[in-house]
């Protein structure tokens, strides 16, 4: 009995423990950079040096930070058709490849997914030299082109997993009734999956706020996005690089040094 | 109302395969207006595929549906106007009651007035005009399954069709289902097909039973001319319970033959069969035709008991016979006292009237 007691009790140590480590390591990171963003000094130092909402205020300055302004606004302008276009797209393909067999339909699926396992910063790469081929300018409009590519799988799996837990007696109950297949489609399938779809559209929303493979490549001079912006503030105060603040050319020196230290795909 | 009184269904000559399976094997069915009739058979017979041909959502490579004379082979299952209820319901999950019931005359177009009038009617019909706003998962199965019968019936289907719609339901639900299933159906003279694998549920709900066997039809029949007269003796082995009792024909003439069981008797049984004399035949007997003897005669033959148990009003007796076979016996249970150990023959009753097959069938 006391046997049995001792190994309960090791066994919650261990279990807290490891807990406690996992929260360390996921919640940590975030939870001293929200507490260093109060600091009254001028680096990033943890524990701040005294409190302050000075950085708040020179971030939220209309003036001083309109870069990272328009920047945000590039982002989020890009996520949201990026978003909106990629759900459509999706959408259509997980109904076009549901309850379907055959090896053309799954050749069509791994195409659909393969911007998953390509590693983006090839296809980034990829996406600059071909739409300069074709005449195209580096512009929002090409990132967030760009951005469907990489999101749309995102929206296409949890679409397609909603449509595999779709009830195929609920269409066919739909057809016995005299429905046609597009009122089915509107008042039984999308109002069944829709959950799906929105999960997949909340992710690609989020994994195009913060891509930056793509956008590095695709990025005009005019279209500063913020994850860029971010990160070459940090590569312009390690001295990384020199001219980052403008132009192109010398943006994917400082940001590649900077996506390495990040460790991002 | 008036729509859904008196539809003649016909299924004729069809045939369908998966591939090398093949599901129905020129199954031809004259449905009668206002007639419940049962495919019954065990699963992968090809009832389910039938049921589907007959919806619309299988096209048969060969053969015709017909309604009221009409094929209907062309018409895709929205046009058909065939109404099905599925075995898990299918309801539509993210609607109300009301909504599940309105949703087929929703699709016809029908004025908003109409569409509220029948869904009331409805309701009313399977007595759920309390839980018109509820959600089908905050109903219980025997509420959910009335709910998917007035989704069907209020479009007026000319032809119902019921996919092993009590599967779902205990017991004791069943057969209050089953009585109201039986009284909608009357009460809109519905012609209905109902998918089955269950006997009793065939044999209380079925106007005429189509037993199925690997995608044909054994016997297409009233229930009491299937249990009684079985056509083949895969019929006399799946509807009830059954006797096989092996022998030779040793004559047949005038509706009787002489028949020698393995087990050492020599019965006359009537049949409207032709055997060949000496060819070897299996008698089918069912438990209540048998009866215990406590002395031998040449019609009767030798048996040991192994287990008597009471079931409700009647005993069942456990038989072995010479040759190895075992019988299962029912009579009431007043009738027999003998000891157990005392020497029993087995016989047949004087009315019974047993089928007789040829053994080759087998």
């Amino acid at each position: 009995m006391r046997r049995r007691r001792a190994s309960d009790w090791s066994y919650s140590i261990v279990l807290g423990m490891l807990a406690a480590l996992g929260f360390t390591i996921l919640v940590g990171p975030v939870v001293i950079v929200l507490l260093t963003s109060f600091t009254e000094g001028r680096s990033i130092k943890f524990p701040p040096s005294g409190l302050s909402l000075q950085w708040y205020r020179l971030l939220f300055d209309p003036v001083r930070s309109s870069q990272i302004h328009r920047a945000a606004m590039n982002s989020l302008e890009v996520a949201l058709i990026a978003m909106a276009s990629a759900t459509v797209l999706a959408t259509l393909a997980a109904v076009g490849l549901a309850r379907r067999r055959g090896a053309w339909v799954r050749a069509v699926d791994t195409f659909f997914m393969s911007p998953m396992i390509l590693p983006m910063l090839a296809f980034g790469l990829a996406a600059l030299m071909y739409f300069t081929f074709m005449g195209f300018r580096p512009s929002l409009a090409l990132i967030a082109v760009g951005h469907v590519v990489v999101i749309s799988p995102l929206v296409l799996r949890t679409t397609a997993a909603s449509l595999s837990q779709l009830d195929p007696a609920l269409l066919e109950s739909s057809a016995s009734l005299g429905a046609g297949w597009l009122y089915t489609f509107r008042r039984v399938t999308l109002p069944v999956i829709a959950p799906g779809i929105a999960a997949g559209a909340f992710l690609a929303f989020v994994a195009s706020l913060d891509n930056v493979p793509v956008s590095l490549f695709l990025a005009g001079p005019r279209s500063d996005m913020l994850p860029i912006r971010i990160g070459l503030r940090r590569a312009d105060r390690d001295g990384a690089g020199a001219d980052a603040g403008d132009g192109a050319g010398g943006r994917p020196h400082a940001t590649l040094a900077w996506m390495t230290l990040m460790r991002q795909p | 109302m008036t729509g859904t009184r008196g539809h003649t269904l016909d299924i004729v000559a069809v045939t369908h395969r998966y591939g090398a399976v093949t599901a129905v094997a020129d199954v031809s069915l004259a449905v009668r207006a206002g007639e419940i009739v049962a495919l019954l058979g065990p699963s992968g017979c090809g009832k389910t595929t039938l049921l589907r041909v007959v919806a619309g959502f299988v096209r048969p490579q060969a053969g015709s549906v017909r309604i009221d004379g009409a094929a209907i082979d062309g018409l895709p299952a929205n046009l058909r106007n065939v109404g099905i209820v599925f075995q898990n319901y299918a309801l539509f999950p993210h609607m109300t009651v009301a909504q599940n019931v309105a949703y087929g005359l929703e699709a016809r177009g029908r004025p908003r007035a109409e569409v509220r009038r029948t869904v009331e009617t409805f309701l009313d019909v399977v007595r759920l005009g309390d839980f018109r706003d509820r959600l089908p998962r905050q109903l219980s199965g025997g509420q959910q399954q009335r709910v998917a019968l007035a989704r069907a019936l209020a479009v007026e289907p000319t032809v119902l069709l019921l996919d092993e719609p009590f599967n779902a339901l205990d017991k004791g639900l069943r057969l209050d289902m089953q009585i109201e299933i039986k009284r909608l159906q009357r009460q809109f003279g519905l012609t209905a097909i109902l998918v089955t694998h269950d006997q009793d549920e065939a044999m209380s709900v079925a106007d005429r039973i189509a037993v199925m066997n690997h995608g044909r039809v054994e016997q297409f029949d009233t229930p009491v001319n299937v249990y009684d007269r079985p056509a083949t003796l895969f019929v006399s082995g799946f509807v009830g319970t059954t006797n096989l009792l092996r022998g030779r024909a040793l004559e047949a003439k005038n509706g009787c033959a002489v028949v020698t069981l393995d087990a050492g008797a020599r019965l006359t049984v009537r049949t409207e069969r032709a055997f060949t004399a000496g060819v070897p035949v299996v008698l089918s007997a069912r438990p209540e035709q048998l009866c215990l003897y406590t002395a031998p005669a040449p019609e009767r033959w030798s048996v040991t008991r192994r287990l008597s148990v009471p079931l409700g009003p009647n005993t069942m007796h456990d038989l072995e016979t010479r040759d190895g076979a075992t019988l299962k016996l029912i009579e009431p249970r007043h009738a027999y006292g003998v000891d157990a150990k005392e020497e029993v023959w087995c016989g047949l009753r004087p009315e019974a009237e047993p089928g007789l097959f040829d053994a080759s069938s087998i």
